[in-house]
């Protein structure tokens, strides 16, 4: 597989990622109910909601990493089976390996996709990936020399270096400070807007400010069991700057509006809590 | 000849090597008191008080005893001679350690790792090893030595089985308990199964694999010295085995404390490689 091919949307189909009435659970635990939900080819969407809302068993479920119990996932017309690298995944915990380099955790991926190129062309594209997350110097450095949000530029380069059309990414920020998680968010904007050909990001994020700030789209999950609880477009011109944005009436409005869903959400699983808890489970 | 100050120079570094040693221990168990001006030098100071013990015993039980228990200046002495025999012995000790142990290291890795993330044949084999691995290996020796032609290749055969069962199961430990993120990665990275093991599974079960070679070179000087009371001809263990029975204490304890150093510098060495190897461990 080259890294055209994977890239290219196929002619006629509308929706790169569908979950189709998909449940997922372990034995009698529900963890994610009758999810139905579209993907558009090229867009940035925000998938939020709180712990326990099944958010990352959802994307989990995007990667192939997990097996719907009922329902499935249908990949530019595909059913999904099983990971594949035209969707690629970056996790909350820094997942590069710690025994090797930058550019060998890179070269990892490159090798992947392109294994007939000479050493010297896969170096050279490694250094490309780097360069383009702003790690070029840092190449020949372990992970555990690198600060957590320069592990976590890394591994977007690696995700990017699959070459992608998907873009699965758990809570990439989660366990950045807030001006790190700042920086990594603008960088995400920029190779997402300059990816020719256009890519297709699925954020997940607890964060509601992050999730309007990023996405297109803002699906939001409830929890118990995880369920689509409601849907919002993000209208507002790109590129977006971070103090007209958050200033905005219509940001304020939405993010309200966002806030009350997850207050209702919220409420009813207080109550349902105290149910459970009668019973001694669920603590 | 050797000068007053290179003396002094020597005494000063072994000091300090000893010091550092127990002062990384005292800083492990957070007690640095009580000890007044002998703080942080107990290990020292135990090490002198050991040999005054034992030079007090060997002078007082010359008469009675004829040597059991030969004098510090006396095993010094039979050291010196002895050298280039235990050298010779140590020579011939390795031909057996070194082809058994790194055999061991290697098929006991690759074995581990491939039994740990094969499904099937951990249920076959692991079961089996639960049973096999803890008999003592010692009990295979006459066995080995009636089965196989030459004293040599049968003693590494024991060495083998000796250290192949605490690299086997700890390896096989750490391959089956690679944090799932690593596999995670190696999935969505679209790795091959050899690929995978080779670059994922291999290094991150590696602190596992380290402490069962560890434990495998420990046990492979058991069997190696053992395997060697009973038939060589040559070797560390026969050495002591020989003069033992020659009544020779004072070259039998030479030998004695010559194979616990050379013990000892294999162990130094095995941990520092180890060091390197996991340069990524925090």
């Amino acid at each position: 597989m080259t890294f055209q091919s994977s890239i290219a949307p196929q002619a006629g189909t509308e929706y790169g990622l569908r979950v189709e009435s998909a449940s997922f659970g372990y034995g009698d635990a529900v963890v994610l109910q009758d999810i139905e939900l579209a993907v558009r080819e090229g867009e940035f969407l925000s998938l939020l909601g709180p712990s326990g809302s099944g958010k990352t068993t959802l994307l989990r479920l995007l990667a192939g990493m997990a097996k719907v119990t009922s329902g499935r996932i249908v990949c530019r017309g595909k059913a999904v089976e099983g990971p594949g690298i035209d969707r690629g995944m970056v996790f909350q915990d820094y997942s590069l390996f710690p025994w090797m380099t930058l550019r060998e955790n890179i070269l990892l991926a490159i090798d992947r996709v392109n294994p007939k190129r000479s050493r010297l062309e896969k170096q050279e594209l490694a250094e490309e990936y780097l360069g383009l997350v702003g790690l070029a110097d840092a190449r020949e450095k372990y992970p555990f020399e690198l600060s957590g949000g320069m592990q976590q530029r890394g591994a977007i380069a690696r995700a990017l270096a699959l070459g992608s059309s998907f873009l699965l990414m758990d809570e990439p920020f989660g366990a950045l400070d807030p001006l790190t998680r700042m920086k990594l968010q603008d960088l995400l904007i920029d190779i997402w807007g300059h990816s020719d050909p256009p890519r297709t990001v699925v954020f997940v994020t607890h964060d509601v400010d992050e999730a309007l700030y990023l996405g297109d789209r803002v699906v939001i999950l409830g929890a118990s069991p995880g369920r689509i609880i409601a849907e919002y477009e993000v209208d507002f011109p790109r590129p977006r700057s971070r103090a007209g944005f958050f200033k905005a009436a219509g940001f304020r409005e939405l993010r309200d509006r966002v806030l009350e869903v997850f207050r209702q959400d919220a409420i009813k699983q207080l109550e349902y809590g105290d149910e459970v808890k009668s019973a001694g489970e669920g603590i | 000849m050797t000068t007053k100050t290179e003396a002094i120079g020597n005494k000063v570094r072994i000091g300090a090597w000893w010091n550092r040693a127990a002062l990384r221990f005292s800083r492990d168990h957070k007690e640095n008191k009580g000890w007044g001006i002998f703080s942080g030098k107990e290990g020292f100071l135990f090490a002198v008080i050991l040999l005054i013990l034992w030079q007090i015993i060997a002078v007082v039980s010359h008469q009675k005893l004829r040597f059991l228990f030969p004098s510090l200046p006396v095993v010094a002495g039979a050291l010196w001679v002895s050298l280039p025999e235990l050298l010779r012995g140590t020579w011939s000790s390795f031909l057996i350690l070194v082809p058994g142990y790194l055999a061991a290291v290697a098929v006991g890795v690759a074995a581990g790792i491939v039994t740990a993330t094969t499904g099937w044949l951990g249920r076959a084999f692991m079961p089996f090893a639960r049973v096999v691995a803890p008999v003592p290996p010692t009990i295979y020796i006459p066995y080995a030595i009636a089965l196989i032609a030459t004293f040599r290749g049968a003693s590494i055969v024991v060495v083998f089985i000796g250290a192949f069962w605490p690299v086997f199961l700890n390896t096989a430990a750490g391959a089956a308990a690679v944090p799932a993120q690593y596999r995670d990665d190696a999935r969505i990275l679209g790795l091959s199964r050899f690929d995978t093991l080779r670059k994922v599974v291999l290094p991150a079960s590696l602190p596992q694999s380290f402490s069962g070679m560890a434990v495998g070179l420990a046990l492979s000087f058991i069997m190696l010295t053992v395997a060697e009371l009973f038939g060589a001809n040559a070797g560390l263990g026969r050495f002591v085995q020989y003069y033992a029975d020659y009544a020779d204490y004072p070259r039998m304890v030479a030998g004695i404390v010559y194979t616990g150093l050379i013990t000892f510098l294999s162990m130094a060495i095995l941990e520092r490689i180890r060091k390197r190897a996991l340069f990524w461990v925090r």
